[in-house]
C-alpha cells in the first residue's frame, strides 16, 4: 500500500473486492460457456447440414433426369434461413425457395462460411454424389446459429443481473457483521479520556485482532508509563523548589528584622544569595534531566575519553588544589567511545565534582580511563568517607541527598550522569574504593564493534 | 519558649532558627528524624517545628512514635508535601497544625504561639494574673495598664510561669523553658531573675514554694480583659 493512497473504508473495499470478483468469475463462466456452446453447436449444425446434403445426393441419384427447376415449400418458419441447391451435371435441379440459381459455392466438397449476394452470411456445405454427376449444396444462416448462441448466453447472464445486487446486498450485510469487533472497538477507543491507560478489553475478540489489541495496550502501558514518570517529575520538581524558596524567604526576613545587628543581617544577605544560587541550579539541573529524558539529542562522535578526561580535571583542578585535594589522573591510552562530547562532559564533570564535594580537604581523588578486554572504563574514586550501602542503594534516585554533607546538592546529579550513562550505553556501578577508602564509581562502555 | 526545629535544609533551617530567635523564641535545631524524636520526647519544648523528609527517619514517623507515647507536646509540620491527602495524614497522626512551605515567618511564630498557648488551656493571647497582662506577641508586659520593661530571659521566664499558672515549676524546668541548647547557666540564674521579676512587678505575684519552685496564681477573678 502506498501512503498517497486515499484511506477508504474496509467495509467499501471488501464489498468492491467480493462482488467484482464475483463478476469477473460469472463472466469468465460466460465465455467459457460461449466458446463451448459454440462449439458444439457448430458440431450439430453443421452436422445436420451434413446429414440433409447426404439425403439430397441420395434422394438426386434415385430419380430420373428432369428437366424443369423443382422449388420445395418452404414447411417452416425458419426456412428462409435454411437453403440447398441440387444440380444435376452443373445443371440446377432442385433449390430451395430462398436459394439463387448460382451454387452457394465454388468449393465442391467440404464447408465453408460465405458472404452471399444479399449480404448475409451462410455457412455451407457441398457434396457430391457417387458417381460425380449430382452436386449437393446446403447452406443455413449464420445469423440464426449466433441467435441460438446469444440465447445460451443470455440464459447465464440474467440470474447475474438480478442476482448482483441481490449478493451486494448480502455481502454488505455480511461484511458488516464481519467487521462489528473492529466498530466495537473504534467505539470503546473513541470513549476513552485521553488520560486513560488501562488496556482495551474487547468481548469476543477476533483471533485477527489480538495482535492488534496487544500492540496498542503495550502502547497504553508505555504511555501511563511516561505520563506517570512527567506527572511524577513535575511534582517532584515543585516540591523541591518549595525548600529553597522556604529558606530564600525565611533568610530576607531574618535580615529585614536584624535591626542593629549588622552581622546577622550580611549573613542572612548572604545566606539569600545561596539560597538563589540553590534554587537556581535546581532549575538547570531540572532541566538537563527533563530534556534527557524526554528526547535526548545525542550528537554522537567517536570520541577519546581519556582526552576528554583529562580536558575536565584541568577544568576542575583548581577548586580541588584550594582544597588541598589531590587529583591524580591516569589515562595513558587512547579509549574511543562512541558518544555526545557535551553530555560526557556532563558526566564527568559531575562525577569529579561529586567526589570532590563530598571528600573532606585534603582528601585524594583518582581517576582511571583504561581499556579492559574491549570495554571502556572511567573509576573515579576518593579518599572521603564513603557511603552505606543502603545510601549506594539510594543513589540516583531523584533529590536523594546523603544527610550530614552542608554541601548544597540538588539531589539530581546523579539521576542525571545514570541518564546519560543510560542514553550511552554505558552502565554506572558504586562500590566502597578499596584502594582508598572512599566512594568508587565505574562508569563501563561495553566492548563494541570495531569502526 | 522553647521551641525544637527539625529542618534537614541547611539554609531553612539556619534561615529558621535566626528568624524564630528573632522573635523571642528559644530554639534548639535538629537535622534528622531520630534527633527529631529524642528530643521532642524529653518534654522540655513548648513546641515542635517538623519537616516531613527528614533523614534516618520520616517526620510522620517520628510524630507517630511520639503521640504512641503520649507525649502532647504540640507539633507543627512545616513541609513541602501540600497535597490535601498529606495533610489529611498529618493531621491524623497528630500533627497540631500543618503549614506548607514557604511560610512567613511571623505567620510560623502566631501559629507557634497559639499551638503553646491551646496546649495550656489558654484561650486568648494575651495572659492575665490580676492587674498583670502579658501579650507573647509583642512581647510586652503591663501592670495597672503600664509597660513594664523586662529583658528577654525576665519575659521569657514570667511567659512560662503564667502559662503555668496555678501549677508550680521546679527550678530546672523553668530552666529547660528558658535555655537553649549552647548556654552556660549559671545555678543561681533563675533565682536571680525571680529576684528581678518581684522587682519590677508585685513582690507577691511569684510565690516560692520552698524546697519545690515557683508558681503564680491562676487569675481567678473572672473579668475578661
Amino acid at each position: 500500500m502506498t501512503p498517497v493512497r486515499a484511506p477508504g473504508s474496509l467495509q467499501a473495499r471488501l464489498l468492491a473486492l467480493v462482488l467484482g470478483l464475483v463478476a469477473i468469475v460469472w463472466l469468465g463462466a460466460a465465455v467459457a460457456t460461449w466458446i463451448d456452446a459454440r462449439h458444439e453447436l457448430d458440431e450439430l449444425l453443421d452436422g445436420h447440414l451434413a446429414q440433409a446434403a447426404a439425403l439430397l445426393v441420395v434422394q438426386q441419384a434415385g430419380e430420373g433426369d428432369d428437366d424443369g427447376v423443382a422449388d420445395a415449400p418452404s414447411l417452416h418458419k425458419y426456412a428462409p434461413r435454411v437453403a440447398f441447391q441440387v444440380f444435376h451435371e452443373e445443371r440446377l435441379v432442385m433449390r430451395s425457395a430462398n436459394a439463387g440459381a448460382t451454387p452457394m459455392t465454388s468449393i465442391t466438397r467440404g464447408f465453408e462460411t460465405v458472404r452471399l449476394a444479399g449480404g448475409e452470411e451462410w455457412r455451407v456445405f457441398a457434396t457430391r454424389g457417387a458417381k460425380n454427376d449430382v452436386q449437393v449444396v446446403v447452406g443455413e444462416q449464420t445469423a440464426s446459429r449466433n441467435a441460438i448462441l446469444w440465447a445460451v448466453l443470455r440464459s447465464v447472464l440474467w440470474p447475474l443481473f438480478f442476482a448482483l445486487p441481490l449478493l451486494a446486498l448480502a455481502a454488505w450485510w455480511a461484511v458488516r457483521r464481519g467487521l462489528t469487533p473492529l466498530r466495537q472497538l473504534s467505539r470503546v477507543l473513541e470513549q476513552r479520556r485521553a488520560q486513560a491507560v488501562e488496556p482495551v478489553v474487547l468481548d469476543h475478540a477476533p483471533l485477527e485482532m489480538v495482535p492488534l489489541l496487544q500492540a496498542l495496550n503495550h502502547l497504553f502501558e508505555r504511555i501511563g508509563g511516561m505520563v506517570e514518570s512527567e506527572r511524577r517529575f513535575t511534582a517532584d520538581a515543585a516540591h523541591e523548589l518549595r525548600t529553597p524558596i522556604a529558606a530564600i524567604r525565611a533568610q530576607a526576613q531574618v535580615a529585614m528584622g536584624a535591626g542593629a545587628d549588622e552581622a546577622q543581617r550580611q549573613h542572612a544577605l548572604q545566606a539569600t544569595l545561596a539560597g538563589c544560587d540553590r534554587a537556581t541550579r535546581l532549575v538547570e539541573q531540572l532541566l538537563t534531566l527533563s530534556r534527557l529524558e524526554a528526547a535526548p539529542a545525542i550528537h554522537v562522535t567517536r570520541l577519546d575519553l581519556s582526552a576528554l578526561t583529562r580536558r575536565v580535571a584541568a577544568e576542575l583542578a583548581p577548586a580541588a588544589l584550594a582544597r588541598q585535594q589531590k587529583l591524580e589522573l591516569e589515562a595513558p591510552v587512547r579509549c574511543e567511545v562512541a558518544g555526545d562530547d557535551m553530555l560526557l562532559g556532563v558526566l564527568v564533570r559531575n562525577l569529579l565534582d561529586n567526589a570532590m564535594r563530598y571528600s573532606p580537604d585534603g582528601a585524594t581523588i583518582r581517576i582511571h580511563v583504561s581499556l579492559d578486554d574491549g570495554a571502556t572504563l572511567l573509576q573515579m574514586q576518593d579518599s572521603g568517607a564513603g557511603m552505606s550501602e543502603a545510601q549506594m542503594a539510594r543513589l540516583g534516585e531523584r533529590f536523594y541527598r546523603v544527610l550530614g554533607s552542608d554541601q548544597p546538592g540538588s539531589g539530581l546529579g546523579w539521576s542525571i550522569m545514570r541518564r546519560i550513562a543510560q542514553v550511552h550505553g554505558a552502565q554506572v556501578a558504586v562500590a566502597r574504593s578499596r584502594a582508598l577508602g572512599g566512594l568508587a564509581v565505574t562508569v563501563r562502555w561495553p566492548r563494541t564493534p570495531a569502526g | 519558649m522553647r521551641i525544637l526545629l527539625a529542618e534537614d535544609d541547611t539554609l531553612l533551617g539556619d534561615g529558621l532558627r535566626a528568624g524564630l530567635r528573632q522573635l523571642g523564641f528559644q530554639v534548639d535545631w535538629v537535622r534528622d528524624g531520630a534527633a527529631a524524636e529524642r528530643e521532642l520526647a524529653s518534654g522540655v519544648y513548648a513546641a515542635g517545628v517538623l519537616d516531613l523528609g527528614l533523614p534516618l527517619k520520616d517526620g510522620l514517623d517520628v510524630l507517630q512514635a511520639l503521640r504512641a507515647r503520649k507525649m502532647t507536646t504540640p507539633v507543627l509540620v512545616l513541609t513541602a508535601r501540600d497535597a490535601v491527602p498529606d495533610r489529611v495524614r498529618g493531621l491524623d497522626l497528630g500533627a497540631d497544625d500543618y503549614v506548607v512551605k514557604p511560610v512567613d515567618l511571623h505567620e510560623l511564630g502566631a501559629r507557634l504561639r497559639a499551638l503553646v498557648r491551646r496546649s495550656h488551656g489558654q484561650p486568648q493571647e494575651s495572659l492575665r494574673c490580676g492587674a498583670l497582662v502579658l501579650d507573647p506577641a509583642a512581647r510586652l508586659a503591663r501592670l495597672n495598664e503600664e509597660a513594664v520593661g523586662l529583658s528577654t530571659r525576665e519575659f521569657d521566664l514570667l511567659h512560662a510561669l503564667m502559662l503555668n499558672a496555678g501549677r508550680v515549676m521546679s527550678r530546672e524546668q523553668l530552666e529547660q523553658h528558658l535555655y537553649s541548647w549552647g548556654h552556660e547557666v549559671d545555678s543561681n540564674a533563675i533565682e536571680v531573675h525571680i529576684h528581678h521579676l518581684r522587682r519590677k512587678l508585685q513582690p507577691a505575684l511569684i510565690q516560692t514554694v520552698r524546697g519545690i519552685g515557683y508558681a503564680m496564681a491562676r487569675d481567678g477573678d473572672g473579668q475578661a480583659a
